[in-house]
């Protein structure tokens, strides 16, 4: 069997979202069958420049097939065709063009898939939102099977993606929030699909020490992993958590792990790390009272599953159903809508060692019952199997 | 087994049962809680509202003793005022304070450094990215210039070889219409002919 993972960009330098996703997914899948990947030149994911050189290369072992992205994205440009989109009244052409200026146009991609659709069994588009899976999907739709790795965002409301949802062989979600909310917006529950994800790989041991002395940290602490960035929640945590010091007088502290796009306030006890290399990040994590989720928009949070898999709880923010779910799932993690209910939670957490110990206990089995690669491995065939049987 | 926890005074204990922790049902625990709270409200509304007295009327007077409380607690204040600041200084953590503004300073510093660098180099990087852009555009202006000099010589051939078609046309169709003349008068002169030995 031959299997093509199809994705907007991909390398060893793109460390999150869906493209890390499709890399992990592609490296553990690869030892069952032949696995080739299908994206673009571009790395930056603002401008799709291409960076890449084209054609085939191999990446941690997987053949990679680099097609070059026709014209760079040009955001003044994009970000008025989406305020149109997303306010105005409007039709199926418009959201064909936001989807061109969304990109990465790579019509070369496209052919490509349509004169090799007999050279593959399967085709795997990542990320529903960009050209490479609309037209993909359109251009092979008995062999392609969609992640979609949707968030509950204004993009999910336009039109021509309700049918995309619709014309796979197959969907494979992050989590059951993102299968509902698919469902209630398509219809498409006679697709075929499952709830998937994806695995981590978790140190066997940490050393939190090492961070705490690394860091000059001590004491309680929360930490935050991943962008800095007023879209994922920051900007509120931020808010919250000064204000539960003010009125708490709690010494705890917050690390912050990341690239920021967000000023942080200047505050002695709201530390910026930057970004971290993996055995850091894994001792900070293992160290910490619990890691905060403060994003509003999830499909499946990597860096929560990270944090059950050390065995720390998760404070999250409810507003985002795909965390609240997860929490309530595992019985791993405290979530919050309010300031009062993130003073309470945090306080909760705080106060006692031992429901953090369970809280984290929790987290861990739920992370070894559904998100181990081996887990991720087996729903991955099963469902590539059953198609091929049918 | 049962235990409460974090209760503070006057609000609903949490129970967590740590043998089978439930966070659906801690969470609505901490949301029963919130709700039992009393709204805030403000000194103001607390109080409630102020009688307002007519015009010209004179404040109430105290009750008996509150004035003699009062006019002591007056004197006793204006004693004190001298050594107030020592008073402050040994009630308040002037010290603990003063390092935690400290700290909050340096580590604006280290911010307003960090972003002055980063600035500094964003400028950096905008300015060169400008300039090639420019670079580019004059280019482009410069080609873009030769072509409409180009467009411009090639429409003025254009109907200069128009103009000389038309004229070639009209002589052409002359051409034709006394071909057509001889033919008409051939044919005649051949009718005539053919007539002759007829004769």
């Amino acid at each position: 069997m031959k299997v093509a993972f199809v994705v907007q960009r991909y390398g060893l330098e793109i460390n999150g979202g869906a493209e890390l996703h499709c890399r992990w997914v592609a490296e553990h899948l690869r030892k069952y069958f032949e696995v080739e990947v299908l994206t673009t030149r571009a790395l930056d994911y603002v401008t799709w420049r291409n960076h890449y050189p084209e054609g085939l290369t191999t990446v941690n072992g997987v053949p990679v097939r680099r097609f070059p992205v026709k014209r760079p994205r040009h955001p003044e440009r994009f970000g008025r065709v989406q305020e149109f989109v997303f306010h105005h009244e409007h039709g199926e052409e418009d959201e064909l063009r936001w989807l061109e200026e969304e990109g990465p146009l790579a019509p070369a991609l496209i052919e490509y898939i349509r004169d090799h659709r007999n050279d593959y069994d399967f085709f795997i588009f990542f990320s529903y939102r960009y050209y490479h899976s609309y037209w993909g999907v359109k251009a092979v739709p008995e062999k392609s099977l969609l992640v979609p790795t949707a968030e509950r965002d204004p993009v999910t409301n336009l039109r021509i993606f309700h049918d995309l949802f619709r014309q796979p062989r197959a969907l494979v979600y992050n989590s059951p929030e993102e299968r509902a909310m698919i469902n209630a917006l398509s219809r498409n529950e006679s697709v075929p699909g499952d709830v998937v994800g994806v695995g981590t790989e978790a140190p066997a041991a940490a050393a939190p020490e090492r961070f705490r002395s690394r860091h000059g940290i001590e004491g309680d602490y929360l930490v935050y992993l991943g962008r800095i960035d007023e879209n994922k929640g920051c900007r509120q945590l931020f808010d919250h958590f000064l204000r539960f010091k003010r009125e708490t007088g709690s010494p705890v502290r917050l690390a912050l792990v990341g690239t920021t796009i967000l000023r942080i306030p200047a505050h002695p006890d709201l530390l910026y790390l930057g970004f971290l290399g993996e055995e850091d990040k894994f001792d900070g994590l293992a160290g910490a009272a619990a890691l905060v989720m403060p994003s509003f928009y999830e499909s499946l949070s990597m860096v929560t599953l990270e944090a059950w898999a050390m065995r720390r709880p998760v404070l999250a923010n409810a507003q985002c159903e795909v965390l609240k779910g997860q929490c309530l799932r595992s019985n791993g993690g405290l979530f919050y809508e309010s300031y009062e209910e993130f003073k309470e939670a945090l306080g909760l957490l705080l106060a006692d060692p031992r429901l953090r110990e369970i809280l984290g206990a929790n987290g861990r089995r739920y992370f070894e019952t559904h998100y181990t690669w081996e887990t991720i491995e087996n729903k991955y065939l099963a469902l590539l199997n059953s198609l091929r049987g049918t | 087994m049962n235990e409460e926890l974090n209760n503070p005074p006057g609000d609903a204990p949490i129970r967590v049962d740590y043998d089978r922790v439930d966070v659906a049902d801690i969470m609505a625990q901490v949301r029963a809680r919130i709700a039992a709270r009393p709204e805030p409200t403000s000194d103001a509304e607390a109080s409630g509202p102020q009688p307002v007295l007519p015009a010209g009327q004179p404040d109430s007077p105290a009750p008996d003793g509150g004035e003699g409380r009062s006019r002591a607690k007056r004197l006793l204040l204006k004693l004190m005022k001298p050594v107030t600041p020592l008073i402050k200084l040994a009630i308040l953590p002037v010290n603990e304070e003063l390092v935690r503004t400290v700290r909050v300073l340096d580590h604006a510093n280290k911010q307003l450094d960090y972003l002055t660098a980063k600035f500094d180099r964003d400028i950096h990087r905008v300015e060169s990215q400008l300039t090639e852009r420019l670079g580019r555009i004059d280019t482009q202006l410069a080609i873009t210039k030769e072509n409409v000099k180009l467009l411009h010589a090639l429409s003025h051939n254009l109907v200069v070889e128009l103009t000389k078609l038309k004229i070639e046309h009209e002589a052409l169709r002359n051409k034709v219409r006394i071909l057509e003349k001889d033919f008409e008068t051939l044919g005649r002169r051949e009718g005539a002919l053919e007539k002759r030995p007829r004769r």
